[in-house]
């Protein structure tokens, strides 16, 4: 028996296989597009959801506490979520044109949602993470400031007790961003692996 | 130009079958498949809308199956962590499995289907491709590789093949 023989029967197995393809009216369709876009609507509505609590809650800082720093802070913090907001809103509308399904082949669909997915990971931290630094920065210190001047402690004790809260912050963001790096590297090694071929060989 | 339901109506009487077969390849679930089955006929539906002739309608449909199919692999993946390989990476030292009974033809078919789910994308789509009788520079268009490329692959995976399944109780040495 020939390599010829052998594959050939299994293309007939495999073509032979019983099926059933599904009859699916365009009405259907129409109502699946209809799902799918209500779905992504309320994912963002969640977010806006989240984001406008965040805005609440440091707007009621800005209102209550009377410190400089601790207004500031809030602000800063306000306007980092107010910038948040604005990026996911833009890259919401960045999703796959259901014309790229066709018009690209598969290794140019496979590489460019790879590197989609690889560039969301790089510039995470960028902005949903550092957005909030500054404010959390200057709303430490100024809490610290409120902290010292109601109950001035012995000063070793008092730096010790206020760097806990912002090591344990700064350890979280470094985790995330380090995580993140680690995943965008793997990403890209799979965008090499699947690049490298076809430029050999054409 | 015809419209967009007459390009799915074509679409679904000349590959509704393969589209069916495409999906038990890339989804074992039952559930998971007739869901995928139908996002693959969502995204064939939709795209035909920009459907404009540059290529074959059958290009088009596979690539559209394959794309949808691939991304929801590669969804599923990331949670379970499936380590996939090339098709340089797969074991011939298998034992075959004869294709000759109806019995037989059915592990077959599994052992298959177990196969095509270990490959990764690309080596995925080409064997896929090739199980459905088209043709290399076919394979190419559709996949983006270079027809050398899929030369390469089509060879590897008849090797594949002859090493891991026994066609109609013959023996191939």
């Amino acid at each position: 028996m020939t390599n010829k023989s052998s594959s050939e029967d299994l293309k007939d197995l495999w073509q032979g296989q019983q099926t059933d393809p599904p009859r699916i009216p365009s009405e259907d369709f129409r109502r699946k597009v209809y799902k799918f876009e209500r779905k992504i609507f309320w994912r963002n509505v969640r977010e806006y959801i989240a984001g406008a609590v965040v805005i609440a809650w440091f707007g009621y800082y800005e209102w209550k506490f009377r410190g400089l720093l601790v207004r500031v802070g809030s602000g800063l913090i306000i306007a980092g979520a107010l910038y948040v907001l604005f990026q996911l809103h833009r890259r919401a509308s960045v999703r796959i044109a259901p014309a790229d399904l066709g018009s690209n082949t598969c290794i140019d669909f496979h590489r460019k949602s790879l590197e989609r997915q690889r560039d969301a990971l790089r510039s995470i931290w960028s902005w949903y993470l550092l957005p909030f630094v500054p404010g959390l920065v200057v709303l430490l210190i100024g809490s610290m400031m409120n902290q010292w001047t109601k109950h001035p402690a012995g000063l070793g004790q008092f730096v010790i007790h206020s760097l806990i809260s912002p090591g344990i912050m700064a350890l979280v963001f470094f985790a995330i961003w380090k995580l993140n790096r680690k995943a965008a590297e793997r990403l890209q090694a799979q965008i090499d692996e699947i690049s490298a071929p076809r430029e050999g060989a054409d | 130009m015809a419209s967009r339901e007459d390009l799915y109506e074509e679409a679904v009487r000349t590959h509704g079958s393969a589209l069916d077969r495409l999906a038990r390849a890339y989804e074992a679930n039952p559930e998971a498949r007739r869901d995928l089955l139908q996002e693959i006929h969502l995204g064939l539906w939709r795209s035909l809308e920009s459907f404009d002739a540059r290529c074959s309608l059958r290009t088009w449909i596979y690539r559209v199956a394959h794309n949808v199919a691939s991304s929801h692999v590669d969804a599923d993946r990331r949670s379970k962590a499936r380590h996939l390989v090339s098709i340089e990476g797969v074991d011939l030292t298998d034992h075959r499995v004869d294709t000759a009974g109806t019995a037989d033809r059915r592990m077959a078919l599994e052992r298959l289907m177990a196969l095509i789910r270990e490959l990764k994308p690309i080596d995925r789509q080409v064997m896929l491709l090739f199980l459905e009788g088209i043709e290399a520079s076919g394979i190419a268009e559709v996949t983006g590789l270079s027809p050398a490329n899929v030369a390469t692959k089509i060879h590897r995976i008849k090797n594949i093949l002859i090493r891991r399944f026994q066609a109609g109780g013959e023996h191939d040495q």
